[in-house]
């Protein structure tokens, strides 16, 4: 009996403490220290909590094969870097398109400028003035497309023994198609300016000092260090494979997201103690049990979704919450099929046995149905609903293992310590079960 | 005792069913649904507005920042906020031309209505100002505590931050036509795949007769959560999907749990009949059935009753579906799956 009760007291603290860990988090020392929910950036907040812009493209092609998504993907990564979107997250959603979440941006259309002058770009000997926009242009005769630059950025440094001033330029660095087609220009333009128009607009027009025969080259000319940046940016953007056009613009305000999370969370720790109340109501110490199970569930989850860098979306958290009442419906199971035994006349300890062993078959089934479309929901699902996916998995994984192990030790160590009254368990009095024992003779 | 399974209350249970299955599926085929900006496409724009404002005028702004040639646009007031959705215009061809449509009426909706109400004023200067003094007499004392108490001035200056009076644009959405298709697609695509998984599963644990109960069931409370949203014309967005597929996958576990006190009472059956076996079940697990509605309600209902707009939207169609869901597990899967091995055995025997 003693042994239970040290045991029971064990378990209990283990479990308090797994809670102060997952809310607050363990510093140890420096090489030790697990990240709390509450500890700052202990959770990756999705952007309807956190307030944020969604901008999601299509490539305007049919088709595009894997290989050109991926380079898109990782120009946009490139082209947000230099932007200084350091935060952004950058994911593919089906076949042709691309979902760019820029955290703590709110001027979409300052956000969608910046990143949708994704035009094709064209480096052009000759060009006429567009009639219909005076600040836009035709290209006339082209030299090369964009697509023969492999790559451009901004250097800083002497671009030529004669000339002695420091400044910035931006190096190109060409394919061998585009270096003979860009050889040949050159060699036709020397003292004539070359224009890099981007979607109609000229870039940047700067002369031909010699014929150019190498892979490299150099623009130079009067650029600060943002603007030469920029420039080598777009010119390297300037090799998407094809346009992109924006399908989805959202913008979250950060005081929208603090509200619903606020109110998620409140509502959750109302029905957190609403389920234990009911819990302890109908199946008494059991279900006093079973609530401190549900702790053991709380602080699991909250101990994954600090340190595992779940995106935590507003559906995400309903579906956590959603889980806290799936999570006890093991123990539902559990604990009728106890009462069943209990009121066949069966001794405390072999109907714990008895239920736990045959409920088990229907909890595993029970909660598989729902892990497959959790499953499904984070495979295939986009922004929020894959959340919502992960969440749920994550959910109802941990409630099951915590419904049937904690619950089960909690309740083992009850009858060590020789806690016998069935009404404790649930039976209404002790003359009912005698009934029921008589009734099935 | 009142039954389920074994008398003709199952033909009454079941008729239930198929009545409600036939009319969502008429209203689905013939009032379709009320799609939302996720799917329809257009652009959904939340304003907080601070000082008392009425819904017509609101409109009447809108109205004339979007000009005459729009299509008509719908302002919803929630507490002192107003949601304004308007689609875009039908003359516009490419995806470039639709979203410089939208940001540039976004941006002429938010400036007249700050015409007419304001441009936002925070409260953020005065809490800001007056907790600065205080870090400047604390500088003169400690120099080494300025920058800390710095930063902190920062952090609540932002807590404090609430708006007193203006517009305040809280959340924008611009979708293009094209996304909802994708979406449906992808949706149906997610429906269909569970549906397949759970039927192989339950097939696999249990039999195939089960299995197609089960996902029989699982269609059953989808299609009547989907007729409902289209009798209703309540409107249909992306988390409704979420919400749909939560369904998909929770309320197959009364079925399941049913399954399974099935499965293990004929193993002991003797002479009972299928029938008798699922009245039996049913009963056993009936209170299980109950709770576990409760527990599950209680926590997604509290989601409801204290969530924002957007969750309300997400929680409603799991509350609805988690209902249907017990109906049809306890008053209809049992009966279905009895009915079928008891018609198989007769056949049988003639």
């Amino acid at each position: 009996m003693s042994r239970s009760i040290v045991k029971f007291t064990a378990i209990i603290l283990v479990i308090a403490a797994l809670l102060y860990v997952g809310i607050y988090g363990l510093d140890f020392s420096d090489s030790v220290s697990i990240p709390g929910v509450a500890d700052e950036g202990g959770i990756t907040q999705g952007l309807d909590l956190k307030g944020g812009t969604v901008i999601v493209y299509k490539a305007q092609t049919d088709n595009p094969t894997e290989e050109e998504m991926e380079t898109v993907v990782n120009i946009i990564r490139r082209r947000l870097d230099l932007q200084n979107y350091t935060e952004a997250t950058i994911t593919r959603q089906g076949t042709d398109k691309i979902r760019v979440e820029l955290p703590d941006v709110q001027d979409a259309q300052k956000a969608v400028e910046t990143l949708g002058s994704t035009a094709q770009l064209v480096f052009a000997e000759s060009i006429l003035p567009d009639p219909n926009d005076p600040m836009k242009v035709i290209v006339e005769k082209e030299v090369m497309q964009g697509t023969e630059v492999k790559n451009a950025f901004a250097e800083y440094g002497q671009t030529d023994d004669s000339m002695s001033k420091m400044a910035y330029h931006i190096a190109l660095e060409l394919t061998d198609e585009g270096k003979d087609k860009f050889s040949e220009a050159t060699g036709r333009l020397v003292g004539s300016p070359i224009y890099i128009v981007m979607d109609n607009t000229i870039l940047s027009a700067p002369t031909v000092n010699q014929k150019i025969e190498s892979n490299t080259c150099v623009i130079t000319g009067d650029f600060e260090a943002e603007e030469a940046k920029s420039l080598a940016a777009n010119i390297k953007s300037g090799s998407l494979p094809f346009s992109l056009e924006q399908v989805e613009v959202r913008t979250v305000s950060a005081t929208l997201g603090d509200e619903a999370l606020s109110n998620a969370l409140f509502a959750g720790i109302i029905g957190l103690i609403l389920v234990m109340l009911f819990m302890i109501i109908i199946y008494r110490l059991m279900g006093f049990l079973s609530s401190i199970a549900l702790m053991s569930y709380l602080a699991i989850v909250l101990i994954i979704l600090a340190n595992c860098h779940v995106n935590l979306t507003l559906p995400g958290i309903a579906g956590i919450i959603l889980s806290i009442g799936m999570a006890v419906d093991a123990n539902v199971v559990i604990f009728e099929r106890i009462k069943e035994e209990l009121k066949l006349g069966k001794t405390v300890r072999s109907a714990v046995d008895a239920g736990f062993n045959r409920a088990l078959t229907a909890v595993i089934d029970s909660n598989i149905t729902t892990i497959i479309s959790a499953v499904i929901l984070w495979w295939l699902g986009t922004g929020t609903i894959k959340g919502f996916g992960i969440t749920l998995f994550i959910g109802i994984v941990v409630s099951m293992l915590s419904a049937i192990f904690v619950t089960k030790f909690l309740l083992k160590q009850m009858i060590g310590m020789n806690v016998k009254n069935l009404w404790l368990y649930g039976i209404k009095t002790k003359k009912d079960t005698v009934e029921m024992k008589g009734g099935k003779a | 005792m009142f039954s389920i399974a074994t008398s003709k209350n199952k033909w009454i249970f079941m008729g239930i069913s198929i009545v409600l299955m036939i009319v969502s599926v008429l209203s689905l085929a013939l009032r379709g649904f009320n799609l939302d900006t996720d799917f329809a496409g257009g652009m959904a724009v939340t304003y907080e507005i601070a000082a008392e404002f009425e819904t017509a005028d609101v409109q009447q702004i809108v109205d004339n920042a979007l000009g005459s040639t729009q299509s008509p646009s719908s302002v919803q007031k929630s507490g002192n906020e107003v949601i304004v959705k308007f689609g875009f215009d039908n003359s516009l061809e490419t995806d470039e031309a639709r979203s410089d449509f939208s940001l540039t009426k976004i941006e002429a909706i938010t400036t007249a209505l700050e015409e007419k109400y304001g441009t936002p004023v925070t409260a953020e200067a005065p809490a800001e100002e007056a907790v600065a003094e205080e870090t400047a007499e604390e500088a003169t004392e400690d120099p080494v505590t300025e920058e800390a108490a710095t930063e902190e001035t920062a952090t609540e200056a932002v807590v404090e931050e609430t708006v007193i009076e203006g517009v305040v644009l809280k959340s924008q959405d611009i979708v293009s036509p094209s996304t909802g298709a994708d979406l449906a697609r992808s949706a149906v695509w997610m429906s269909i795949l569970a549906c397949l998984a759970i039927l192989l599963y339950v097939t696999f644990r249990f039999e195939f007769v089960s299995g197609v109960v089960a996902v029989l069931a699982l269609v059953h409370d989808v299609l009547l959560l989907l007729g409902l949203y289209s009798l209703l014309q309540w409107s249909v967005d992306t988390n409704f999907i979420a919400a749909v597929l939560t369904v998909l996958g929770y309320s197959i576990n009364n079925t399941i749990v049913i399954m399974d006190r099935i499965r293990e009472n004929t193993r002991h059956a003797r002479k009972e009949s299928y029938a008798q076996i699922a009245e039996s079940s049913i009963w056993q697990t009936f209170n299980r059935s109950v709770n576990t509605t409760i527990t599950t309600l209680l926590t997604i209902g509290m989601v409801y009753i204290l969530g924002v707009p957007s969750i309300q939207a997400f929680s409603l169609p799991i509350i609805i579906g988690i209902v249907i869901g017990f109906y049809s597990s306890v008053f209809v899967s049992g009966s279905l799956w009895s009915t079928w091995r008891d018609s198989a055995v007769k056949a049988k025997r003639q």
